[in-house]
């Protein structure tokens, strides 16, 4: 055999695993069920979205804002070659994202940087917290 | 066991990097998916037999946020391959671009058939 796969297969990683995903809750299940994993939140100005989509260039992702849902959308290729082993998914994957307050769409920004994908989406005027001065007299 | 083994002193949570391996005409490739994780924090170590890619992600601590759905976070990946004979340990090439470690381990080149001479006395 080529490459020697004994440390993959070991019995005790599998062990391991199993208890892992119990024992770390909000990571590890759903991380299988729907992909990109996604981070979600808010500050006073924004709306962040954070999703780890490795091997992607951010050309190839496609965002779209509707008035209530932020959409990613892309591809993950597979690499040519023969396998012996493939755990990276590959294929098309497809995110809907609830917007729940109105968002300043033309000043939507995107970036992506060692795989990380983040999405600021600013929030109007109207929904920012804003304190209201009270006058004494 | 496992709990206690895999936590660091930072307590960082380790995970196992989701890897394919392949085999082209010129060698044997290995990608990684390491999201968050810059070049200056990942070591790649060839001990014998054993390659051991180690990385750490940096995201920034996000202040004053408040998060409604966290589904990844900090932590550290940790994967270790064995290599056959096969492979030319003096070539191997790593690089990381978009979040993917792509290691490239040559095959070694054959040896030339030799004829040995004899010598008569």
């Amino acid at each position: 055999m080529v490459l020697d796969f004994n440390t993959l297969y070991s019995p005790f990683d599998r062990f391991d695993k199993l208890f892992e995903d119990f024992l770390r809750p909000g990571f590890g299940g759903q991380r299988r069920l729907t992909y990109p994993p996604l981070n979600l939140s808010q500050d006073d100005d924004n709306i962040i979205v954070r999703a780890e989509i490795p091997g992607v260039a951010i050309d190839d992702i496609e965002l779209t804002l509707t008035d209530k849902t932020l959409v990613i959308k892309g591809e993950r290729k597979a690499e040519d070659g023969k396998y012996f082993r493939q755990e990276r998914p590959a294929g098309v994957f497809h995110r809907v994202i609830n917007l729940h307050v109105p968002v300043d769409r033309d000043r939507v920004e995107a970036a992506m940087k060692n795989g990380l994908l983040t999405v600021a989406l600013p929030k109007t005027e109207e929904v920012k917290p804003r304190s209201i001065s009270i006058q004494a007299e | 066991m496992s709990e206690l083994m895999k936590k660091n002193d930072k307590n960082l949570t380790q995970y196992r990097p989701v890897t394919d391996i392949l085999e082209r005409e010129d060698g044997f490739y290995i990608y990684m998916d390491l999201p968050g994780v810059e070049k200056e924090d990942l070591v790649i170590d060839l001990q014998e037999d054993e390659l051991t890619v180690t990385g750490r992600t940096s995201y920034d601590a996000a202040e004053g946020e408040n998060f409604t759905e966290m589904q990844f976070g900090n932590g550290e990946y940790r994967r270790t391959i064995s290599l056959s004979d096969i492979v030319d340990r003096d070539r191997i090439k790593a690089n990381l671009k978009n979040g993917v470690l792509e290691l490239c381990l040559p095959r070694v080149e054959e040896v030339e058939p030799q004829r040995i001479q004899i010598t008569q006395e």
